[in-house]
């Protein structure tokens, strides 16, 4: 609960709005509570009016007359009361909106600062629910509990006042049933609430099962398993309906208590009250006026119990934001600005790396330099730390120890952004955004001019497959457009890398899913682009590493071997190896991809 | 399609329409009350029809016992115990009567005994409502449970070719969330059912009491009427408004989270940022709009109750001095009020939920009127206990489309124990020869032969037991691995699944994890990496036993040392099988008995790797291209 503390700034923010609001609800509580008063001297005029008819003092017209006062006094009590009500709810409403608002952004530009460590924790399903869902709910705490709370101790602070000024003993009999009321609220929100929890859990674990399955479907097909899978289903389906069902119980049978209970407050006002308007202690419109109190009382009574559970929700809502906004991002930036563009000089010296939870340094020990303009491959077995070691050149990681000095500099001097600006990574896993495909190319910056893109994209292998595309450039990927194949995904996201013309470009694995002849022309078309700047490639395969400057071998973390490709072929270890195995047994080499005319 | 002739070309045979399946992906919205959809949900209900009606016989005896209870406090104890005029000409649907009775057995005082009637009625009255409220759920429950069974029935039996273009997604919330949005409808009927039942009797009541007074009070049942439409046909705009914006905000959250290395590496983070601020603006302004009116109308309808008391004061008041009616009516009418305006706020509330809904139902019928699938045959024959394993092709040519043949007139035989593997460049029609075998799509009859039985003529899930088809994207189901690799065959035994994993050296792997064979995968495996996925499907289909195997070798780089096991286990369930491999590496090529070069959906060349070498053709060139492409250089390759 104490988490909704750090909801208070946007209370605080809007302290007038907020306040105006809550005085509004307390002023319409008391319009409300009128209204019964002059029901009571309605009836009163009228039963007044009967005797005085029947005993001939008065006409009925003059009578009649009586009645207008009181009504009008009802018509007046509403207007205002109505009013009162649609401008404190806006309000308060609006502050729920805007903080959602402001949550939301936050949250978004929070997210785009964390890094993989971050994102391993959390998944994406996991960080939507909390951006949308949880901050409904936060909304839903600001704009609606909050306001309900209030709006419910106004309405009983000021019923019972009404109440007790027309008659003390019939008040506190009335009083008497309540705490039993309250319990059985409480109680069976507390149900509700854990009910209604099992029933979403029933609902995503539905959803799942039909994606899953979904998903499996060619598989499911061909092992001919889909009865099975209906009777899985069936399972999970029937569970889905218990799940409702025993919620469905348990709300209908509060709802069925409630006014059972309320009709004991009836009793009391029947039993004790007629006996007090019988010896004349009480008139029949204050009897009436308090069936109207009574139903004032009851409400929120009735609705402490769901309160509580609208509370917890609440709670729970914030404490999810809060903790997505209190992590602090793995990698600081805390770079000096006004830095010279980078020549691409790299030199890493004793650097370690280990990933949380893992007893073995994914990086021992690696120095290494690298000149301006130059070209090296890595090469080494899945596992062996390549791609860990990329991602420090761009700080998607931070070393855990060791320094890596990019032009002298240590990396974590130059601000993030300018980093980023400087070193390019291509990621092996193809990532392209439901966006055409020129705009994905285009990614860093949305303005850079057609020939630029086409440019890159030539280089990359792609010029074709955009000439193929009636729409050329504009054509849109994705789920509503189209769908790229594995290659021409890859060469979609190197073009993205190219366009840059980075001091610094490093490829990880941007070939795996292209066929040699196309890979030759990509690697001729980067030399072309990357003419004295640097790169470095990781690849499994050795006729991609032998067109580079020189090679390192990394195995287990550490380099094993470095050197040119003759070097290394003369030293006759892993190097030499791969290529014998790649040569004679032709291994790992693609021929269903190769066009042959 | 499956007609007799065989020489008949495919486009004849084909159905003239074509299948647009776009519209899984276009936006419903909902526009009416459709009856249809509203009889045909009923279909479901009508299995349970009888619990329906005992929930709707107790609904109405509830209800006439809550329009009761008013009635009992007015005219029992404010005119008869209070005002003393229980004689007034004015019916009390024999409350007064009841409540003498009561006082005579059980010997109370006529107030007591009208708490007690009071009482009694109220317990009574909202014990039949809980019932009726129960079996009303539990008959909407179970119905759309069976159609929710139903759909998902229907759906997995929908062929590859329909869910080659659509989505999963658009099925998936099909079977979950719109089955859902129908719950919803189903129980703002029953909620309506529980309004406007009381809303009738209570009409009849006033109406028997003072006509003039009630027809007063009835003038505001269209102007709130009137209202209600008005104020959600001016929000239907803003409230679509706030769900595109709301589905744009997701999209956008959704695709800058999977694609947030990217993001991040290309300096992106502000420029995205302002786009989503933008979108949430938008979102704001609107949300603001649909506040303002929300707020405005419910707080009218909230206090309309209220300003008819001072009708009912006026008016009532006036003629009870006339002593046309009594106090106690007056009072009556005021409690009654309620019940005459809640019918007209809950189907304002309704109203969302049933456009909604009707969307909903207009997907899921959609669907499952969606008839596509595999042809079955009509005289299924039975194929012997243990096949040779003969495969033939003859003069096969097929095309997903109609007009775009992806295979032509392919004709090809493979003896039993054969393992032939397929070769061609991209679009070729590799991938399409193996879908056809396992019956994934419909193609001409007589054209494709098992031990000489057109395979037309075998049930699509008879050919799928005998025809095993390892993908490249094979799926892990949730479940243990011991599960994966049985797939709830009961034919298969512990220790067969065991053995299968041991056959192809998954073992290794398995016998390493925590808790061994039990040890549960979560979705798609993501817990095993590609070259463990890549065995427990081996496992899986030696598991299964199929006297014929096709297989889609992995294209994924892996590295080497799980390459090799890779490929000895792939000899291990090759070995005495029929089997089918697009390979992808030269080494399985070579160890293939006969190589198949497909190109453009033709046969370019058959034979074994040395005859195809000897022929200097397309297989030739391939290998050529892979010979030249290590080690070309002389000059650095010496050194």
């Amino acid at each position: 609960m104490n988490v909704l503390l750090r909801l208070m700034p946007y209370f605080q923010q809007h302290a007038w709005a907020f306040w105006t609001g809550i005085s509004g609800l307390l002023v319409a509580r008391i319009f409300e509570a009128m209204i019964p008063l002059y029901v009571k001297e309605g009836i009163d005029a009228i039963a007044a009016g009967q005797a005085e008819i029947g005993a001939g003092t008065s006409s009925w017209e003059v009578a009649v007359q009586a009645l207008s006062a009181p009504a009008l006094a009802i018509v007046a009590c509403v207007l205002a009361q109505m009013v009162v009500t649609i401008i404190s709810r806006i309000l308060i409403r609006r502050i729920g909106m805007t903080a959602a608002f402001d949550l939301r952004n936050r949250v978004y530009g929070h997210l785009q600062r964390q890094g993989p460590v971050f994102f391993n924790r959390y998944t994406i399903g996991d960080l939507m629910a909390r951006s949308i869902n949880d901050i409904s709910l936060i909304r839903q705490f600001i704009a609606g509990t909050t306001r309900m709370t209030m709006v419910l101790i106004f309405t009983a602070t000021v019923g019972l006042i009404f109440m007790f000024n027309l008659s003390v003993p019939l008040t506190l009999a009335i009083l008497v049933p309540m705490p039993i009321v309250t319990l059985a609220a409480w109680h069976y929100s507390k149900k509700i609430y854990a009910q209604s929890y099992q029933v979403q859990e029933g609902f995503s674990e539905l959803s799942t099962f039909v994606q899953e399955n979904l998903n499996g479907i060619r598989t499911v097909q061909a092992m001919a398993q889909e009865e099975r899978e209906v009777e899985r289903f069936d399972v999970v389906n029937g569970r889905f309906l218990e799940y409702n069902m025993q919620l469905f119980n348990t709300t209908s049978l509060l709802g069925a208590l409630m006014p059972v209970l309320a009709a004991s407050g009836t009793l009391v006002i029947v039993a004790y009250g007629t006996t007090l308007v019988n010896s004349g202690e009480m008139t029949l419109g204050t009897l009436a006026a308090f069936f109207s109190y009574l139903a004032l009382l009851l409400w929120p009574v009735r609705e402490a119990g769901s309160l509580v559970t609208q509370w917890q929700r609440g709670a729970s809502g914030t404490a999810r934001v809060f903790e997505i906004l209190d992590y602090e991002p793995e990698i600081r930036d805390l770079g000096q600005p006004d830095h010279p563009q980078l020549t691409g000089k790299v030199t890493v010296r004793n650097l370690s790396f280990q990933y949380e939870n893992k007893d073995r340094n994914a990086l021992d020990d690696i120095s290494f330099s690298v000149d301006p303009g130059e070209t090296i491959a890595i090469i080494g077995r899945v596992g062996s730390g390549k791609s860990t070691l990329l991602r420090l050149f761009v700080r998607l990681l931070d070393p855990s120890s060791g320094e890596l000095l990019l032009d002298d500099h240590p990396i974590k001097d130059y601000p993030l952004a300018y980093l980023r600006e400087q070193v390019c990574l291509v990621l092996q896993d193809p990532f392209l955004f439901a966006d055409s495909l020129g705009d994905n190319i285009a990614y860093d910056d949305p303005e850079r001019h057609e020939n630029e893109i086409l440019e890159s994209a030539d280089a990359a292998a792609l010029g074709e497959t955009i000439t193929e595309f009636p729409t050329g450039l504009a054509t849109i990927l994705g789920e509503r457009g189209v769908t790229l194949s594995g290659g021409q995904k890859q060469r979609a996201t190197l073009a993205r890398g190219l366009i840059r013309k980075t001091p610094l470009l490093i490829l990880d694995d941007c070939f795996s899913a292209v066929d040699t002849e196309t890979e030759e022309h990509i690697l001729s078309g980067l030399k072309r682009v990357r003419r004295n700047l640097t790169t470095m490639l990781v690849s499994h395969r050795v006729s991609t590493a032998r067109h580079a400057d020189r090679i390192i071998v990394l195995d287990e973390g550490r380099i094993q071997e470095m050197g040119t490709h003759a070097e290394l072929l003369a030293l006759g270890g892993f190097y030499a190896d791969l290529e014998a195995v790649q040569k004679l047994g032709g291994r790992g080499q693609d021929v269903s991809e190769v066009e042959v005319s | 399609m499956n007609t007799q002739s065989a020489a008949m070309p495919d486009a004849e045979e084909q159905p003239a329409r074509k299948l647009d399946h776009s519209i899984f992906e276009a936006d419903i919205h909902g526009q009416a009350l459709n009856l249809q959809y509203l009889g045909r949900i009923l279909q479901w209900v009508r299995p349970h029809r009888r619990l329906a009606a005992l929930s709707i016989g107790l609904v109405l005896v509830a209800s006439l016992l809550a329009v009761l209870l008013p009635v009992v406090i007015t005219r029992v104890v404010i005119d008869g115990i209070i005002m003393k005029q229980p004689e007034a000409l004015l019916p009390d649907f024999g409350m007064n009567e009841a409540n003498a009775w009561l006082a005579s057995v059980l010997g109370l005082s006529d107030l007591a005994s009208a708490c007690v009637l009071y009482g009694g009625l109220t317990i009574f009255c909202h014990l039949l409502y809980h019932l009726h409220r129960v079996s009303f759920a539990r008959t909407m429950l179970t119905a759309l449970r069976d159609l929710r069974h139903d759909l998902f029935k229907h759906m997995e039996g929908r062929p590859a070719s329909f869910y080659d273009k659509v989505a999963v997604g658009r099925v998936m919330t099909r079977i979950t969330n719109d089955i859902q949005a129908l719950f919803e409808l189903l129980q703002g009927l029953g909620q309506l059912l529980g309004e406007f039942v009381p809303f009738f009797l209570a009409l009849a009541i006033m109406f028997a009491i003072d006509v003039e007074l009630t027809l007063y009070l009835l003038c505001a049942v269209p102007i709130f009427a009137v209202i209600t439409m008005f104020f959600r046909r001016a929000t239907r705009r803003v409230y679509r408004m706030i769900r595109n914006t709301v589905s744009l905000l997701n999209q956008n959250l959704q695709e800058n989270l999977s694609g947030m290395q990217v993001v991040q590496l290309s300096n992106r983070e502000s420029r995205n940022l302002s786009v989503y601020r933008g979108i949430n603006e938008t979102n704001r302004q609107q949300e603001m709009h649909a506040i303002h009116m929300e707020t405005g109308y419910g707080a009218f309808m909230d206090n309309m109750v209220n300003m008819a008391l001072a009708v009912i004061l006026w008016i009532g008041g006036g003629s009870a001095l006339q002593e046309t009616i009594s106090l106690g009516s007056v009072i009556l009418f005021t409690q009654f009020v309620d019940m005459l305006i809640r019918p007209i706020r809950v189907l304002g509330m309704q109203y969302n939920v049933l456009f909604r809904a009707m969307a909903s139902a207009e997907r899921i019928f959609q669907a499952l009127d969606w008839a596509e699938h595999v042809h079955e045959p009509e005289h299924p024959v039975t194929l012997p206990e243990r096949l040779e394993g003969r495969l033939e092709f003859r003069n096969l040519t097929f095309g997903y489309d109609v007009d775009e043949p992806v295979l032509h007139d392919v004709s090809l035989m493979i003896e039993p124990g054969e393992k032939l593997a397929v070769v061609g460049p991209t679009g070729s029609g590799k991938s399409t020869l193996i879908r056809l075998l396992g019956r994934f799509y419909d193609f001409a009859d007589d054209t494709v032969f098992l031990d000489g039985v057109d395979l037309n003529s075998v049930p699509s899930s008879e050919v799928r037991r005998r025809i095993g088809v390892v993908m490249q994207d094979f799926h892990i189901f949730s479940g243990t691995i011991l599960d994966n690799i049985s797939l709830g065959n009961p034919a298969v035994s512990r220790e067969q699944a065991i053995e299968a994993a041991r056959s192809v050296a998954a073992d290794q792997f398995i016998e390493r994890l925590p808790q061994g064979y039990d040890t549960p995968l979560v979705e798609r495996g993501q817990n095993l990496s590609q070259g463990q996925r890549q065995l427990l499907a081996f496992a899986r289909v030696l598991a299964a036993d199929p006297e014929i195997l096709i297989l889609d070798e992995a294209t994924a780089s892996i590295d080497t040392e799980t390459e090799q096991i890779i490929q000895s286990a792939l000899r291990r369930i090759m070995a005495g099988r029929t089997s089918i491999l697009i390979a992808h590496r030269l080494q399985t090529i070579q160890e293939a008995d006969r190589v198949l070069v497909l190109k453009h959906g033709r046969v370019k060349e058959l034979g074994t790797h040395e005859e195809l070498m000897d022929l200097k053709g397309v297989y030739y060139t391939l290998n050529q291209l892979q010979f030249q492409e290590v080690g070309l250089d002389p000059g650095e390759a010496e050194s």
